[in-house]
C-alpha cells in the first residue's frame, strides 16, 4: 500500500528538488484538481469548520452555565429560588454551615491555593532538577527510559493515587510520626499532589533544556566553569521563561485536581475556625496534619446533593466559577511567559 | 454474540413501541438504586405493557427531578425539603434502614448511651478514656453536609446539635468505612449492612447498650433507622395510563411478598416492621 506511487506524495519531493525561483509558478496541469476533488475539499473544510465552531461553542456554553447558576446566588436572576447573598458574607467569611445559612468560601479558597502551593514547592525543583539531568546529564539509554517512566506516571488515574495514599501513606505516616493521630491534611495531600504534576514539569523542563543552543553550555566550560556552574549559572537563567511556563502547567494541573485530594485532605471546610482553637506553639506543623478542604473537593462532595436552585447549590456553582476563571488566569499567564521567551 | 444481542434489543424495542408501552422512569439514590431495579424487573415481567427505567444521581437528584417532572418517581434516602413538600409531591415509605455506630476496633468500647454517644460526636468528649475506653483520641468521620446519613445521624445521635469542628470527612460510606478501619480512635455512624460487610475491619458499637439488629428495630428496642422514600407528582402525572403504571409499581414495592423476599435479603427491612413504632423521622 505504501509502494503506489500517487501522484500528492511524490509531489513535494518534485518541488524540493526545483531551484527556489521555479517553485513559485503555479502547479503544472495534472496537478490541477477533478471536480470531485473540489467538492470533497468544500465538504471536509466544512467538517473541520463544525467541529472547531463546536469546541467554541462548547466552553462558550460552559462558562455560561457556570456563570449564570453561580452569579443567581448574588442575584436575583432565575436561578435563585431562595436567599441573594451579598459578595461579603461569601467571599470574605470562613464560616461554611449551609445547613445553618452560613456560606463563606474561605476555607476553600484558601485550601485551594495552599495545597497547590505547598505542591509546587515540592514539584518544581524536583522536576526541574531532573529536566537537567535528562538533558543535559544522563547517558543515552537513561534518557529514553526517564522520559518512557514520566509518560508512565502521567497516564496513572488520579483515583489509584488517592487510594494508594488513603489505604498506605495516610496510615503509615499516622502511626510512624503522629502517635496514631490522624494525618490527613496539606501534608500528604500536597505530596501526592506533586507526584502527580512532576511528571508534566519535568517534560517540558527538559524540552526548555534541549531547546537552548549548544553554544552556552560549550561557551560556559570553555569559560572554565564546571558542570555545576554552567548548568546553575548559565542554562537554568537561559531556560527561565520556559520553566516558569513548565511550573504553571503543573500548577493548573494542581488546582483541578478532585478525586486525588478529596480522598486524603479530610474534607473539613471548618478547618480555619478549627485553627483558631489550637493553642499550642507550632501552627504551622499543625496546619499540615489539620483535615482541610479545597474548591474541588467540596465541589465533588456536595454538588450532586443539594438542590437546584438553593443558595447552597448556586454558591457551589459560583466555586465552580472562580475555578474556572483562577485556571484561566493561569493559562493566560503560561501564554505570557511563554511570549517574553520569543521576546 | 453481540449481533444477536443487538437484535434482541431491537426487536424487544420494536415490541415495546408496537404496544406502546408505558414507560415509567425513576431517579434518584444509588443506594435504594438497586432495589428498585429489581422490583421494576419483577413487576414488567408480570406486565408485559409497562416499561421501567431506573437511573441513578444521587437522592436530590431525584428530588429535584420528580418536582420539576423530570422523571415519575424520584427515589431518596432523605425527605424532601419544605420548598420541594410546597410543590405538591407525594411521599410513600418503601423500605426501612437501620443505621449503627461503628468505631475502630483497637479503641476499648462496646456501648454507648445517648448522652455519650452525642457528646463524642458535638465534641464535649474528645478522648476514649472519658467514655470508658484506652487513653486514645477521639476521630470524628462523617459524611458531607448534603448526605442523607449526615441528617438521619444529626437528628438522632446529636439531637439536632451542630457537629464538633474537629472531624475528618469522607464522600461515601465504602471510604467511611476504610478510613474507620485504618484510622485508630475513629468512631463514626453507618448503614447497618455496611457494618455486617465489615466485620473483620470495623467494630459496632452498642446505643444504650442495645446492638443494632433486625430485631432490635422490629421489636422497639433499637431507635435509630430512616425511611427509603418514593416520590410522586400527582401534578405532573397527567397521562392516566402513566399514572396507573406508577400507582400499581408503587403498590407493588409495597406488598407483603415484595417486602418479606427481597428488602430483608437486601439489607433493609420491611415498612410494615415499624409503621407502628413511628410514621414520621
Amino acid at each position: 500500500m505504501n509502494d503506489s506511487p500517487e501522484s500528492s506524495l511524490v509531489a513535494p519531493a518534485l518541488l524540493l528538488e526545483l531551484p527556489a525561483a521555479d517553485r513559485l509558478t503555479p502547479a503544472p496541469p495534472e496537478f490541477r484538481q477533478s471536480r470531485l476533488h473540489r467538492l470533497a475539499d468544500r465538504w471536509s473544510h466544512l467538517v473541520f469548520l463544525t467541529c472547531s465552531l463546536l469546541v467554541v461553542a462548547l466552553i462558550g456554553g460552559i462558562l455560561f452555565f457556570l456563570s449564570a447558576r453561580g452569579l443567581a446566588a448574588f442575584l436575583p436572576l432565575a436561578g435563585n429560588t431562595g436567599r441573594t447573598l451579598s459578595f461579603a458574607e461569601v467571599f470574605l467569611s470562613t464560616d461554611w454551615a449551609p445547613s445553618s445559612d452560613h456560606f463563606g468560601i474561605l476555607p476553600f479558597l484558601g485550601g485551594s491555593l495552599a495545597v497547590t502551593g505547598l505542591a509546587l514547592l515540592l514539584a518544581a525543583p524536583t522536576g526541574i532538577l531532573t529536566g537537567v539531568f535528562i538533558a543535559k546529564l544522563a547517558p543515552s539509554w537513561m534518557r529514553s527510559l526517564m522520559r518512557q517512566v514520566m509518560d508512565l506516571l502521567v497516564g496513572i488515574p488520579s483515583v489509584v493515587y488517592g487510594i494508594f495514599g488513603l489505604t498506605i501513606i495516610l496510615p503509615l505516616v499516622s502511626h510512624s510520626f503522629l502517635k496514631d493521630a490522624p494525618a490527613s491534611g496539606f501534608a500528604i495531600s500536597a505530596m501526592i499532589l506533586s507526584v502527580m504534576i512532576v511528571p508534566t514539569i519535568v517534560s517540558l523542563a527538559t524540552d526548555a533544556f534541549e531547546g537552548l543552543p549548544l553554544s552556552l553550555d560549550e561557551g560556559s566550560q570553555a569559560l572554565g566553569s564546571s558542570r555545576w556552574q554552567a548548568i546553575w549559572h548559565v542554562l537554568i537563567p537561559a531556560a527561565r521563561p520556559r520553566l516558569l511556563t513548565a511550573c504553571v502547567l503543573g500548577l493548573g494541573r494542581a488546582i483541578g485536581e478532585a478525586m486525588a485530594v478529596q480522598m486524603v485532605i479530610g474534607n473539613n471546610p471548618q478547618w480555619i475556625a478549627l485553627m483558631r482553637d489550637f493553642t499550642d506553639r507550632a501552627p504551622f506543623l499543625r496546619a499540615l496534619f489539620t483535615p482541610a478542604a479545597t474548591l474541588t473537593t467540596e465541589l465533588v462532595q456536595e454538588l450532586p446533593n443539594t438542590p437546584t436552585g438553593s443558595p447552597w447549590n448556586n454558591v457551589l456553582f459560583a466555586m465552580g466559577l472562580l475555578l474556572y476563571l483562577l485556571t484561566m488566569v493561569l493559562i493566560l499567564a503560561t501564554r505570557r511567559f511563554g511570549r517574553s521567551e520569543v521576546a | 454474540m453481540k449481533i444477536r444481542f443487538l437484535a434482541q434489543t431491537l426487536v424487544a424495542g420494536l415490541i415495546a413501541l408496537s404496544a406502546s408501552a408505558q414507560t415509567v422512569t425513576v431517579m434518584g439514590s444509588t443506594a435504594l438504586g438497586p432495589i428498585v431495579k429489581k422490583a421494576a424487573d419483577d413487576y414488567m415481567k408480570t406486565h408485559p405493557g409497562v416499561q421501567i427505567a431506573v437511573s441513578g444521581g444521587g437522592s436530590m437528584t431525584g428530588l429535584n427531578q420528580v418536582t420539576s417532572g423530570g422523571c415519575n418517581i424520584g427515589i431518596s434516602d432523605v425527605f424532601a425539603t419544605p420548598e420541594q413538600d410546597k410543590t405538591g409531591i407525594k411521599n410513600f415509605n418503601i423500605v426501612v434502614q437501620p443505621f449503627t455506630l461503628i468505631a475502630h476496633p483497637g479503641v476499648g468500647v462496646k456501648s454507648l448511651n445517648a448522652q455519650q454517644a452525642e457528646q463524642v460526636f458535638t465534641g464535649k468528649v474528645t478522648n476514649w478514656k472519658e467514655v470508658g475506653g484506652k487513653d486514645q483520641k477521639i476521630v470524628r468521620v462523617i459524611r458531607p453536609e448534603s448526605s442523607g446519613t449526615r441528617a438521619v445521624q444529626k437528628k438522632e445521635i446529636l439531637h439536632g446539635q451542630e457537629f464538633s469542628k474537629d472531624v475528618l470527612i469522607q464522600d461515601s460510606t465504602g471510604a467511611v468505612v476504610t478510613a474507620v478501619a485504618t484510622t485508630p480512635g475513629a468512631v463514626s455512624f453507618v448503614e447497618l449492612e455496611h457494618l455486617e460487610k465489615n466485620k473483620a475491619r470495623v467494630a459496632g458499637i452498642a446505643y444504650n447498650g442495645v446492638e443494632c439488629s433486625n430485631e432490635g428495630v422490629k421489636s422497639g428496642k433499637y431507635p435509630i433507622f430512616s425511611f427509603g422514600h418514593a416520590y410522586t407528582n400527582p401534578a405532573k402525572l397527567t397521562d392516566p395510563k402513566v399514572k396507573q403504571a406508577v400507582d400499581g409499581f408503587l403498590a407493588f414495592i409495597l406488598t407483603p411478598a415484595f417486602q418479606q423476599d427481597v428488602v430483608l435479603k437486601a439489607g433493609y427491612l420491611p415498612v410494615a416492621y415499624v409503621k407502628s413504632l413511628k410514621t414520621q423521622l
